[in-house]
């Protein structure tokens, strides 16, 4: 933990910590009942209804669409004015909000009602600087002397853990990680030192170790200053370990609710008990029984599928040299899974790009299938490109969206003339039945189909050539708990019945676990540990892989239970 | 910032200066092939009463005797050290007619740019802010009537109205401020109305984006919001814009003038048409081309400081801060 809780610092003066055991006036600080909201005749959330006592924390969870983010926006009346229809009631403080004109509304924002958004780098305005932003937040507190309100913005830099307040103040947002921006954003959010915050998948944007740090940060600030926290989150495991009580929705109804414990260790739900399954941090072995077999039997003296020895390259950029890969060897054997795994910036994605022949590197060998990757021409590159294929991690920008299915899955057939012209459409369809779609998708654009569907899609365009290997860049990265355990589940199914060689690239050690033999841990370019994932989980040797591992959400609620 | 914005702004004056000299050559050769020498015509009029050898000397006094290469260059050298001729129609140097002429437009197309910017700013407010939907839709289909109604049926309309039947202005005093301000609103309308599209479009986007709906969850009001967060971002790319409106008003002057009766450049550029005066055309194209460099030229300086993430060094440097910072959380894991 890198932020230092000081709460003596003259500008943010200790307030004294509500009792949990009671709320002032017995009424809890926020109570919605009967929550209805619908778009343009579209019920998206539908008599929802909880409480949140004066100091507690309540996780709001569920997939994308269960409406979890639009019951938030309706708490803060963020949704978009005259395109949504609200009804219910909901009481902050002893005040109807619904009620409320929006000139008497206003007073309470940031003020009463905080919030924390999604995506940290889209938050804050790309041409002023933060420090000219900040003022906003500190003229909340009715502080209207400016030096005064700048060294309140400078003490809770500090306070959330920015190092050198001072250029983060003069700094303009795209100068900062998302991790910085949101240490700004949460900073800003409790400068005014709201009763409640609403944290919007507060950490759905940003590489793993750094969700851990923010959640940490969020609670001690949450601990210290008495704030109430209403967390969005689509982890059930995050949700569980972060909020004393939850509520689980799904297409925008109440599936149940309680406290942490209650919903983590017993779910009544049947929904509720399939995203337990579905988080991959609290089933680690979920598919090595199914994968076992493909893996254990492979002959000692074949060949790996994939093999990258000693590669080192370099980037120049302008005035400096930055080496993106230093002597970097690694290898996949066949019909196995070996993770590559880092933070961004660790080289994971220059590796990938040499592979693919994307890039040459400066030295080194590196060989797909027993064929030599560096030094070839266009030519025999696209030869091997059928031997490797790659899953990008995004399927809602991978997939052409004017293009039909069809057309997109037949695509690499055509390009490497791959049998007859009128057995290429059969293959089409046998493929996509094989990952688990209907034929009626042949006919649709992407725009048309879920982020689950699009990406079994890009699976499907990656297998129709019968690979050796497949190169899965974050696969699941953009997508919702529940769906990326479809897609694990299909990955490991294609895996067992193909042989395929998988290369994963990931900074989610969770998944890595669940899904790989093997994994080489990359940091700034170097390889910093590698070897079988029972061996490295169980014994990390670095502490940077520790400090990954220490990023995996705990497997029980409550404090003080580390992974077993 | 500094050293590569240095480096980067020399070049693009650079670039200016090339331009400009290349419309001058291009002006230059499009009146030398067109048919009819103007200059010896009118040495050749029988009334002037010149004889042959008294041509001749003037012919080569002005060098028009000399290839066309050779003039051409004799003529960009006299142009680049400020030397833009005599007019053949009244005698009087060149640079002292423009100089007579460009206060006056100036001052219209200026104020002009200025309406046009405040005409856009405020359609664009209203089209996101107007509480009755009705409104909104109507005020939404402004810019393209504006675009549709010609210059000069807006100017007629214009002296019409405020000058025929509420007297605003008079228009036997086309340089009174009155005067000048209809004369520049006739001249702004049509060229807002592109301005004012982008702007709608802009402001559409940016207030759908996530800081706008955290700056409103600290409490903005509507109008702040606008002020403070949108109206910037949405600005940016309407600056390139306007260098573009800068043309329109020159061209769009030259009818204005016309209208109003107000003596400008666009007078005497009619002037130097009708008569063929080809020092003065000349001079009016490349001031034209001068001016229209220069203000593209400002926009292109300008955007970078106007818009931080422009400018390629900060964001070089950043990126290396980013990884040393994170760097440095992950050396003390918890």
């Amino acid at each position: 933990m890198t932020v230092s809780i000081d709460t003596t610092r003259p500008a943010l003066p200790q307030i004294v910590p509500p009792a949990r055991t009671s709320g002032t006036d017995g009424r809890p600080l926020l109570s919605v009942e009967g929550l209805s909201v619908s778009y343009g005749g579209t019920t998206v959330v539908r008599d929802v209804g909880f409480t949140l006592e004066r100091g507690r924390s309540l996780a709001l969870i569920g997939e994308s669409g269960s409406g979890k983010s639009t019951v938030a926006k309706s708490i803060l009346r963020l949704l978009p004015a005259g395109e949504s229809a609200v009804s219910g009631s909901v009481s902050l403080d002893g005040r109807e909000l619904f009620g409320l004109p929006e000139r008497q509304f206003r007073p309470l924002r940031g003020r009463l009602l905080g919030y924390i958004p999604q995506d940290p780098s889209s938050a804050l305005n790309p041409v002023r600087t933060i420090g000219s932003q900040a003022h906003e937040a500190a003229a909340l507190t009715g502080e209207s002397d400016a030096r005064v309100r700048r060294r309140d913005i400078l003490s809770v830099f500090e306070r959330v853990g920015l190092p050198d307040p001072e250029r983060v103040y003069a700094s303009y947002p795209h100068q900062l990680s998302g991790g910085m921006l949101q240490r700004v954003l949460i900073g800003l959010t409790v400068l005014p030192r709201p009763a409640l915050i609403v944290a919007d998948e507060p950490t759905s944007a940003l590489d793993v170790t750094i969700q851990k740090l923010i959640l940490d940060l969020l609670s001690d600030l949450r601990r210290d200053l008495g704030i109430s926290l209403l967390l969005i989150t689509h982890d059930l495991a995050v949700a569980a370990e972060r909020a004393d009580s939850i509520v689980v929705l799904k297409n925008g109804i109440v599936e149940e609710s309680g406290s942490s414990s209650q919903v983590f260790s017993t779910p009544t739900s049947e929904y509720a008990r399939q995203l337990h399954a579905d988080v991959p941090a609290l089933n680690p072995d979920r598919y090595r029984i199914q994968r076992g077999a493909a893996s254990g039997t492979t002959p000692a003296d074949a060949s790996p599928a994939v093999e990258v020895h000693a590669a080192t390259k370099r980037f120049r950029a302008r005035d400096v040299d930055v080496t993106a890969l230093d002597g970097v060897s690694f290898t996949v054997a066949r019909g196995t899974t070996h993770a590559l795994v880092g933070e961004s910036g660790s080289g994971k994605t220059t590796a990938v790009r040499l592979l693919l022949g994307l890039e040459q590197p400066d030295a080194g060998r590196i060989e797909v299938a027993g064929t030599q990757v560096h030094g070839q021409t266009s030519v025999g590159l696209r030869g091997l490109r059928r031997h490797l294929q790659l899953v990008y991690q995004n399927p809602f920008t991978s997939l052409d969206p004017t293009w039909r299915v069809s057309k997109i899955v037949r695509e690499p057939l055509d390009r490497f003339h791959v049998g007859e012209r009128a057995d290429r459409a059969r293959l089409v369809e046998q493929t996509i039945e094989e990952v688990g779609l209907p034929a009626s998708v042949l006919s649709r654009r992407p725009g048309q189909l879920s982020g689950g569907q699009r990406q079994r899609v890009a699976i499907a365009r990656a297998l129709i050539v019968r690979p050796d290997v497949l190169v899965l860049d974050e696969p699941t990265s953009a997508l919702d708990v529940s769906v990326q355990a479809g897609i694990l589940e299909l990955l490991s199914r294609l895996q067992r019945e193909h042989g395929l060689s998988y290369l994963l690239v990931s900074h989610d050690l969770a998944l890595v676990r669940q899904l790989a033999d093997t994994v080489t841990v990359l940091q700034r370019g170097k390889v910093i540990e590698s070897g079988a994932v029972d061996q490295i989980f169980a014994r990390p040797k670095h502490a940077y892989t520790r400090a990954l591992l220490a990023a995996i959400p705990r497997t029980s609620p409550g404090p003080g239970h580390p992974i077993a | 910032m500094s050293r590569s914005y240095g480096r980067y702004a020399l070049l693009r004056a650079a670039q200016a200066v090339i331009v400009i000299l290349l419309a001058y050559v291009g002006t230059f050769l499009v009146i030398s092939v067109l048919p009819g020498d103007p200059i010896t015509n009118m040495l050749r009029d029988p009334q002037n009463g010149l004889t042959d050898d008294e041509i001749q000397q003037v012919v080569a006094h002005y060098g028009l005797d000399k290839p066309v290469v050779i003039q051409l260059i004799l003529s960009l050298g006299r142009f680049v050290t400020g030397d833009l001729g005599f007019s053949l129609q009244s005698n009087l140097p060149v640079s002292q007619l423009l100089g007579d002429a460009l206060p006056s437009t100036l001052t219209l197309a200026g104020t002009a740019l200025l309406l046009s910017v405040a005409i856009a700013v405020v359609i664009a407010y209203g089209v996101q802010y107007l509480p009755s939907r009705w409104a909104r839709g109507v005020l939404r289909s402004v810019p393209s009537l504006f675009l549709s109604v010609p210059n000069f049926v807006v100017g007629l309309i214009l002296i019409e109205i405020f000058a025929f039947r509420l007297h605003a202005f008079t228009t036997i005093d086309p340089d009174s401020a009155a005067a000048t301000l209809f004369a520049a609103l006739t001249l702004a309308i049509p060229v807002s109305a592109p301005l004012a599209e982008v702007l709608i479009a802009n402001l559409d986007h940016e207030s759908r984006q996530e800081y706008a709906l955290v700056a409103r969850s600290r409490g903005l009001s509507q109008a702040r919001l606008f002020a403070r967060h949108l109206v910037k971002p949405s600005m940016l790319p309407a600056v390139a814009m306007i260098a573009l409106i800068v043309g329109e008003l020159l061209g769009g002057a030259v009818i204005t003038e016309t209208i109003f009766g107000r003596d400008g450049l666009g007078t005497v550029v009619q002037k130097a048409v009708t008569s063929q005066d080809v020092p003065v055309l000349q001079a009016v194209v490349s001031l034209a081309a001068v001016v229209f460099v220069t203000v593209n030229l400002l926009a292109d300086l300008v955007s970078p400081l106007l818009d931080p993430r422009l400018d390629a060094t900060s964001r070089r440097k950043a990126t290396r801060e980013r990884d040393a910072t994170s760097e440095r959380k992950l050396e003390v894991p918890a």
